[in-house]
């Protein structure tokens, strides 16, 4: 299965960060999926997720990232993606303007 | 049938009641009718109008395809007539009168002038009342009625019979066309190489579709080797539609296969055609492009009749019109000489042979098309620019006319072997496939941007065949990396009925192809569907 690492820290309370590492495609993008919503409890404020760790990330896995815009704008909990300079995911980002729809961090 | 006793030797059915009568046409139009298959329905219509009339005899007889003889179809009451498979020619005798004239012939007394069919005379039919069988102001048959007795038939009764032959009429049409539709897809399936002839050092590619609404013309291409080691490629194309220009194309073609045995110089192989055609085809005409490739492949020897002109791509340079002398067309009028053309065939070009469905659209000039042709010819692999072709020139559209395309292609040395991958169409196959692209772009010289590009957009590809193009008995993915100077060409083939994708997240899919690469075409036909991406490297995007 496509491999994908996800380490969730919460350095004050209420406020997660969320990096992503591997890959997210059409095999593994579903659990990632659950992963993220299991992750991402009750407590959460803001959720700043860095995809800074991505080799690879494919419509489905941004499939992933708008679905769980959608969840969390309905949550009222604020999303942040950090996608670093030189990520190999960054142009993908743009293409499919993800953010339109939450706040895109090209730090 | 039992005459009433007491109407004697005629029956005077003009007293029926108007109620009666509206009962009658019932009978005809009745919709159990339009439940029975077409040969259940003419049996019970016959069967009925025999009843109705009250008659001994019906027949129906259809056009055949000269349009110059009727044929005894079905009977009731004469059954010889079908057995012995009776031919009237068209205008002479009784069907032959109501063929010709479209109109309902009525015969009191039966005799040698007025009838030529033995069949009816040694039956001992008296009277008869035929009416044509019509569909859009074509005749398309004649149905008949007769009596044993001397009957005078009438206005009334030829309206109730005509009433059953337009019936009739319509239901055979209709079987008429779908056996032909059916019978021309088989004979273009047969006819068309399935798989071309693999030749060292050329590739070969070829793509045929139906007009509008699934029609199959005359159009085909043919590929083959003469007992020199040089090779054949033949397109043509023959004037109409359906199954009589299918046939018509099958005979053409074996015609063409038969004299490269004979001469293998393109210009006196289609002299030799047209001969053949005047003599023996007087109603057949088509345009034909013969090419015959040097043993050495450095140069093509080339003949049109009547065809549009061949396009040649060398590399680094636009696709290009081939000046070919458009010596007439096959089966016009008789020509003593053709005209032959060198067309020099350099290492990395390709010559691309098609036929006019291609080119022409409706309210725009040949040129438009034939410019948007000679654009979309870039050497490659001849794959890729077939599917390319058909991506730019026929896209979503239905062209009105059927499309043959045949590539030739003379692949340069760009010392960069092809990567071909084969994986199961599922998930897990993803992972692999991009580690065996990021390998071989590495190799090839691109960037670690153009690698992701190009990765992803292949990899969405991917996802598209693992999701869509089969169901659960699973298939095969194929991914084809080739490299054309700087110009990285990847195709990704499946051979399943791909579904049209559903959700957002493919449309999405689509943009990332189209954003990351700079050519995306995909290009479906009944094997399976291939999107073929390009990019050129070293470009600053």
């Amino acid at each position: 299965m496509t491999e994908v690492s996800i380490d969730a820290r919460e350095p004050e309370p209420g406020r997660w960060e969320i990096s992503l590492g591997g890959e997210v495609d059409l095999d593994n993008a579903d659990a990632v999926e659950q992963r993220l919503q299991d992750v991402i409890t009750n407590r959460a404020r803001s959720v700043v997720l860095d995809l800074g760790g991505l080799t690879y990330l494919d419509s489905a896995g941004i499939r992933t990232l708008f679905t769980l815009a959608n969840r969390l704008e309905l949550l009222q909990v604020g999303l942040e993606v950090v996608v670093p300079a030189g990520s190999p995911v960054r142009k993908a980002i743009r293409l499919v303007g993800l953010g339109e729809v939450v706040t895109v961090r090209e730090g | 049938m039992v005459r009433p006793a007491e109407s004697g030797a005629t029956t005077d059915i003009g007293s029926h009641t108007t109620g009666d009568r509206l009962r009658r046409i019932q009978t005809l139009t009745d919709t159990e009718l339009a439940r029975l298959g077409v040969d259940e329905m003419l049996a019970e219509v016959l069967e009925r109008v025999r009843d109705l009339l009250e008659v001994d005899t019906t027949a129906v007889l259809l056009l055949d395809p000269s349009a110059t003889f009727l044929v005894a179809t079905a009977t009731r009451g004469l059954e010889e007539e079908t057995r012995q498979g009776v031919r009237i020619p068209i205008g002479k005798g009784f069907a032959g009168r109501i063929a010709a004239e479209r109109r309902p012939v009525i015969i009191d007394e039966v005799d040698h002038s007025n009838v030529m069919n033995p069949i009816l005379r040694e039956k001992g039919i008296r009277s008869l009342l035929g009416v044509p069988l019509l569909v859009g102001g074509d005749v398309i048959g004649v149905l008949h009625v007769g009596t044993l007795v001397p009957r005078a038939f009438d206005g009334e009764d030829a309206e109730l019979l005509q009433l059953a032959a337009d019936r009739i009429a319509l239901a055979t049409r209709a079987r008429m066309t779908q056996a032909e539709r059916t019978a021309a897809a088989a004979l273009q399936r047969s006819l068309l190489p399935g798989a071309l002839p693999s030749v060292p050092g050329l590739e070969l590619a070829a793509r045929y579709v139906p007009g509008g609404g699934g029609e199959i013309g005359g159009d085909w291409y043919d590929v083959f080797g003469l007992p020199s080691g040089r090779l054949c490629v033949v397109v043509g194309d023959v004037v109409g539609r359906g199954l009589p220009a299918s046939v018509a194309m099958g005979r053409l073609r074996s015609a063409v296969r038969a004299y490269a045995l004979l001469t293998e110089d393109p210009a006196e192989l289609l002299r030799k055609l047209d001969v053949q055609v005047q003599h023996f085809e007087r109603d057949v005409m088509a345009t034909v492009l013969c090419a015959v490739v040097e043993v050495d492949q450095s140069v093509a020897w080339v003949a049109s009749a009547g065809h549009p002109p061949p396009v040649r791509g060398t590399p680094g340079e636009r696709g290009e019109l081939v000046e070919v002398d458009p010596d007439p067309p096959i089966g016009l009028a008789p020509v003593r000489r053709r005209h032959v053309h060198a067309v020099d065939l350099p290492v990395g070009s390709c010559l691309v042979l098609y036929t006019d469905g291609l080119v022409e659209r409706r309210r725009e000039s040949l040129d438009v098309g034939l410019q948007r042709l000679t654009e979309a010819v870039i050497p490659g692999p001849a794959e890729q620019l077939c599917a390319r072709i058909m991506g730019r020139l026929i896209g979503n559209e239905t062209s009105a006319d059927d499309v043959a395309l045949l590539v030739v292609a003379r692949p340069g040395d760009d010392g960069t072997a092809p990567l071909r991958l084969a994986e199961p169409a599922e998930p897990r196959s993803l992972r692999a496939v991009r580690q065996a692209l990021r390998s071989y772009l590495g190799s090839v010289g691109a960037s670690a941007e153009e690698v992701s590009d190009l990765v992803l957009a292949v990899g969405e590809a991917c996802a598209n065949v693992v999701e869509h193009a089969y169901g659960p008995g699973g298939g095969l993915l194929e991914v084809h990396l080739e490299m054309h100077g700087r110009r990285v060409s990847a195709t990704v083939r499946d051979t399943g009925a791909w579904r049209e994708a559903r959700g957002v997240n493919r449309g999405r899919g689509t943009t990332l192809m189209h954003g990351l690469v700079d050519e995306v075409h995909v290009d479906r036909d009944a094997t399976g569907t291939r999107v073929v991406l390009e990019k050129t490297l070293g470009r600053k995007s």
